[in-house]
């Protein structure tokens, strides 16, 4: 494991924000030093209104909105800041992210947010709601990306994945479960195991468990997920939040179970005993979209190509271990972190697609059976 | 009845007026008008705001209350919280009344060093003592360890994502609620009346249950009425150490709105919530006002 931490130290944008970390990190501080801080930090207060609204009035702002944490920080280093530095447009960072956020600041008729990072469910809810405004595709440049990572009002700005993971202090690494039919092998792999709490994307998983080929999922058979679910219901946990899952895991509440393949890398690069499994890994994709009326439209389209550049794309890869939607991103991407990847060749072949046009229909109906389940 | 409904109604109109009058007429009263202008504009008109969207989200009409009334899972989940509520209220009660009524009668020392223990908890962020709890009763967590080294147990007690868990962990954060109702009521008791009672005979048991029980009730109704409605709000706790099982109103409320995109159910929600506040308010203001007769 320490071998594990010891080569993402090396790469440099890690080493950058555990820097940035360690300054968080309570120092005693002299009284002079103490003051000249508190000094600087005043005389950067009284400037940076004065820089920012100088900037301001000649290239504007842009309200980037996204799900906080080291996800949202990775993000702004990647390509907010450097989009900030070429282009003389201040970057306002909100969030957290969540849909009813969304949806008020577009009925409110002038949104306070400009773009907003959405799952490709709200995508889908979204552009059917008359949320966002289309692209612009003659600022995004679309023939740099797959097809699939570009629609009319989103464009993809990095690949994710719910994989199987187990702790090795349970099992012995490589001989713990490496699929989700093992997941639900509560004899061969004992202990508790954890899902998320929501419906779409657990259906899924519990069907590929009873033997459900990826081609042959949608439309879902509901019921007999929900059976292959209940030989689990008495050793299972549900996570409300990706960080408490994470803390499940590395303190062992949990043998294993489903966690995004960032947090376990995460978790791993901090020294978590963790291990990850790729076999029919679950992908999704986050997408940059604009909200509808937007004030600072035509910087949230700029902001948007340049998220989509190579260097930003394989920057963001190696802080977190999210995949890049643009495929030329992978030169830049360090050699220990591309298996972490789920657009890595292998990792692609492996896994498959939510389908969101399923969950777009069914997605209400079916919440309120995982509530019926959860109850029963 | 109805007379008597009208005479009240008039009664309490006059009250009103001559209260608001009086309120206009104290120099003080300019004070609070900012403080209350804001309140109104920040917090009440918003909120009046979310709750009529129970009536019109996504379209006009009585469908949502409906749907709530038709639909198993909010009979259950709605069940689960006041089930929830009422056993944390009572296991408060259960554990408060003698920790009030020690502090009460301990000397100024004790009685410091008690109301400290006390505060710090209650000073501690929930997520914090909910997330301590997590540490405290998962399977290889400190209570296990323990009562596994002292060979009470053989096999680590399931104390986690389950109603224990719940319910250990609502009535630690609910109890200083509890407590300090209950620690001002018996505080103001005249121990005298005890003693005096004690001179005429009674037993201590007697004493206690004709005397001291009944000049405490105020406290009881207070605290129980302050952690009961606390409860029916919750959210961190549940989420965070309960099992699929005990989903709560407000788990329901935050999932249908930042994960649905759906307001008019969530706001039913939230009118039944308040409507069942103010039902217990109005219950605990009728024990109170008897009590007061009495």
């Amino acid at each position: 494991m320490s071998d594990n931490k010891n080569k993402f130290d090396t790469d440099p944008q890690l080493n950058s924000d555990e820097a940035g970390a360690s300054c968080v990190a309570p120092v005693q501080l002299s009284r002079r030093k103490f003051l000249g801080a508190t000094a600087a930090v005043g005389a950067g207060a009284m400037l940076m209104p004065f820089g920012s609204s100088f900037a301001a009035s000649n290239k504007g702002t842009v309200v980037y909105l996204s799900w906080g944490g080291f996800y949202q920080e990775s993000q702004k280093k990647a390509w907010c800041d450097p989009f900030e530095k070429e282009s003389g447009v201040r970057v306002v960072q909100a969030g957290p992210m969540n849909e009813a956020k969304v949806r008020t600041s577009v009925a409110s008729g002038s949104p306070e947010f400009d773009i907003a990072d959405a799952t490709d469910i709200f995508l889908y809810y979204g552009s059917a709601d008359n949320l966002f405004e289309p692209i612009d595709y003659s600022v995004v440049n679309r023939n740099t990306l797959p097809p699939q990572f570009t629609h009319d009002y989103g464009v993809g700005n990095c690949v994710w994945s719910y994989n199987v993971c187990y702790n090795t202090d349970k099992f012995s690494e490589g001989t713990g479960p490496q699929t989700w039919t093992d997941i639900f092998d509560t004899k061969r792999f004992p202990g508790k195991r954890i899902l998320r709490d929501r419906v779409y994307g657990m259906l899924e998983v519990a069907l590929l468990a009873d033997g459900v080929a990826p081609a042959d999922l949608y439309p879902l058979d509901v019921e007999r997920a929900f059976r292959k679910l209940d030989t689990i219901k008495d050793d299972l946990i549900l996570w409300k939040s990706a960080s408490q899952a994470q803390q499940l895991m590395v303190d062992g509440v949990a043998s294993c179970g489903l966690l995004h393949n960032g947090r376990i890398f995460d978790a791993v690069k901090k020294g978590g005993h963790l291990a990850i499994g790729w076999e029919q890994n679950v992908q999704s994709v986050d997408y940059h979209v604009v909200l509808k009326g937007a004030p600072n439209k035509a910087n949230a389209m700029a902001l948007i190509e340049r998220s989509i550049q190579p260097d930003a794309q394989a920057a963001f890869a190696n802080m977190t271990g999210y995949a890049p939607v643009n495929q030329a991103a992978f030169e830049f991407i360090d050699a220990d972190v591309a298996p972490w990847l789920p657009t890595e060749p292998s990792n692609i072949e492996k896994g498959f697609v939510l389908n969101a046009d399923y969950w777009r229909e069914n997605l209400k109906e079916l919440a309120d059976e995982w509530t019926k389940w959860k109850l029963s | 009845m109805e007379t008597i409904v009208t005479n009240r109604a008039a009664g309490l109109g006059v009250t009103w007026w001559s209260n608001a009058a009086q309120l206009v007429r104290n120099r003080y009263f300019w004070l609070v008008v900012p403080a209350t202008v804001t309140l109104l504009l920040a917090f009440a008109w918003p909120v009046l705001g979310f709750l009529l969207k129970a009536f019109t989200d996504p379209f006009n009409g009585l469908h949502n209350f409906n749907e709530v009334f038709s639909n198993f899972i909010y009979g259950a989940v709605l069940w689960n919280t006041v089930v929830i509520s009422f056993v944390t209220t009572f296991l408060s009660l259960l554990l408060g009344y003698p920790l009030a009524y020690t502090i009460a009668q301990a000397s100024p020392r004790v009685r410091r060093l008690l109301i400290f223990a006390v505060l710090v908890p209650f000073w501690t962020s929930i997520l914090v003592r909910t997330f301590a709890w997590m540490v405290l009763l998962q399977p290889s967590g400190l209570i296990n360890d323990i009562l596994i080294g002292l060979g009470l147990l053989l096999e680590p007690l399931d104390m986690l994502f389950n109603r224990t868990g719940l319910l250990i962990g609502m009535v630690q954060i609910q109890l200083p609620l509890m407590v300090f109702p209950l620690y001002t009521v018996m505080s103001k008791i005249d121990k005298q009346y005890v003693s005096a009672a004690a001179n005429l005979g009674a037993s201590p048991v007697t004493a206690f249950r004709r005397v001291y029980l009944p000049l405490s009730m105020p406290g009881v109704f207070t605290g129980s009425m302050l952690v009961f409605v606390t409860c029916l709000g919750y959210f961190i706790t549940p989420a965070l150490l309960g099992g699929h099982r005990d989903v709560v109103v407000a788990q329901l409320i935050h999932e249908q709105v930042t994960e649905l995109g759906s307001w008019g159910i969530p706001a039913v929600l939230a009118i039944i919530l308040l409507l069942s506040t103010l039902f217990i308010f109005g219950i605990v203001r009728l024990f109170q006002r008897r009590e007061k007769k009495l």
